[in-house]
């Protein structure tokens, strides 16, 4: 039930989250208060107080040492900083991040609260002849706590935006199919699939306008049309529902349909295909057949499970379960 | 295999104009005002996406809540001793939980993925193979039953 799912998700999701802050904390993962040495060659501009802007290189084995645990990738890094001296021993640093930053660079970055820079401490210090410059980031806490809240807040207004999105398809496939239907042209097409609907949803009228609807969603689908199929799937549970004796409660055929439609045999798999495209793949269309096999035997899987599992004791529907 | 390629791509090309123009001619023929009807059923296209806002939102931030949260990862690395006994690359275990939680989640595991291993290598066949045989199931399910106010799903989601 989606019930369970969804609270499963959540507290799976930020006891996960919660766990890996600790685990990052305890073994200090992102480096809070561990100093780099930087090469003071590269420093030898800076003198004074002042505004300072150069390059700061960071080596592998310094990046691997300095974030021992971290699940991200580590590499080299050469940036561009940007040095603020306070004095002549103390300053500040902005690193400007680009896509060949290490990831674990911007994922501290990022905890800092700012995207695309990283920001520290340096601490120039004379001992003898030499010159030792010393750069601290600033301490990131609950990594990934912060990634949650984050991504719960975006989400929330992606929803949104697709819901919003979908009223201008739906009010046009749902207008063309208003014309179909007063047509007589739905009735009609539910009447030509009649021989496999009566099989696999026996307890709506064959001549349903249910049945035209799902016929719709089902063939844009398999087409990889994935934005009639919407409209066309919500309009057919509109129609099942309608044939539902108990408002609340799937029907078989609500869940017989939303089998066919999540596992749907896919002739054209249009997305997949331009993504093989775009990463240079020599034969982009390969996976037309490996997908149309997958989704038939998903199908033929989805439907009988279904089948089978609707007269189960536990999900038959019976007069006693309605009333209780 | 190319022609029936060819085929299927003229296919998906004219599929939408096609069905429009049959829809409204055959309605037109049969004497319906077309103009007028197709405003009566675009009317029921705002109540529609309007009612769906409240499950969508709350099936996406779990969604999205379980992915940052890296439980993903955790779960695969107790999955893939399993996996790896069938023979199914570890590498591809990322596109197989994804897919049916998020479209554009899965999207980018597939690109990566590519990136990686190269889109005609198996790893490659394989997740774009994953990624074009299934739906995000678990939005269909919240929007689908949510448009009509199921609560109890019964089968559709089994669940111990």
């Amino acid at each position: 039930m989606l019930n369970k799912i969804w609270l499963a998700l959540v507290v799976t999701g930020i006891l996960t989250a919660a766990g890996r802050d600790i685990y990052e904390a305890a073994t200090n993962a992102y480096g809070n208060g561990v100093a780099w040495r930087l090469e003071p060659d590269e420093l030898s501009a800076v003198a004074g107080p002042g505004r300072y802007q150069m390059n700061l290189s960071f080596s592998e084995a310094q990046v691997r040492e300095h974030f021992p645990h971290a699940a991200e990738p580590r590499g080299a890094a050469i940036l561009p900083a940007t040095i603020t001296m306070h004095d002549a021993a103390r300053g500040s640093v902005v690193l400007q991040l680009d896509d060949k930053a290490p990831a674990v660079f911007t994922t501290v970055g990022v905890a800092q609260g700012a995207k695309g820079t990283l920001s520290g401490q340096l601490a120039v210090t004379q001992s003898g002849a030499d010159r030792i410059c010393m750069l601290t980031f600033e301490p990131v806490h609950f990594v990934y706590l912060k990634r949650v809240t984050n991504a719960a807040f975006e989400a929330a207004g992606t929803a949104v935006q697709i819901a919003i999105g979908l009223i201008g398809i739906m009010a046009l496939w749902l207008g063309v199919m208003k014309v179909a239907e007063e047509a007589g042209l739905i009735a009609l097409l539910a009447r030509a699939v009649r021989p496999i609907t009566v099989r696999l949803f026996p307890d709506i009228p064959h001549d349903h306008p249910a049945v035209g609807a799902m016929l719709m969603n089902i063939s844009a689908n398999m087409l990889g049309l994935g934005n009639a199929a919407t409209p066309f799937g919500l309009k057919a549970m509109e129609e099942l529902n309608k044939v539902n004796p108990r408002a609340g409660t799937a029907s078989n055929a609500m869940v017989t349909f939303l089998a066919m439609n999540t596992s749907c045999i896919t002739l054209i798999p249009a997305t997949a295909i331009a993504v093989r495209v775009a990463a240079g793949s020599a034969n982009p269309a390969a996976i037309i057949g490996t997908t149309f096999l997958a989704s038939l035997t998903a199908t033929i899987v989805g439907v009988t499970t279904a089948k089978l599992l609707q007269r189960l004791r536990w999900y038959r529907l019976d007069d006693a379960e309605a009333q209780s | 295999m190319t022609a029936f390629r060819d085929i299927v791509g003229i296919l998906s090309a004219l599929a939408i104009p096609a069905l429009m123009l049959f829809f409204l001619v055959y309605g037109a023929m049969k004497k319906v005002k077309v103009y007028e009807a197709a405003v009566e059923g675009a009317k029921e296209g705002f109540g529609v996406a309007v009612k769906i806002i409240p499950y969508l939102v709350l099936m996406l931030v779990a969604i999205a809540v379980f992915r940052a949260s890296g439980a993903l990862d955790v779960l695969i690395a107790v999955l893939r001793p399993v996996t790896t006994l069938i023979g199914f690359p570890p590498e591809a275990l990322p596109m197989a939980f994804m897919r049916p939680l998020s479209g554009s989640g899965s999207l980018g595991v597939m690109t990566e993925t590519m990136k990686v291993h190269g889109p005609d290598s198996f790893i490659g066949m394989l997740v774009s193979t994953l990624y074009g045989s299934t739906e995000t199931t678990f939005y269909v399910l919240a929007v689908y039953f949510g448009s009509v106010g199921i609560k109890n799903t019964r089968h559709a989601l089994p669940t111990v």
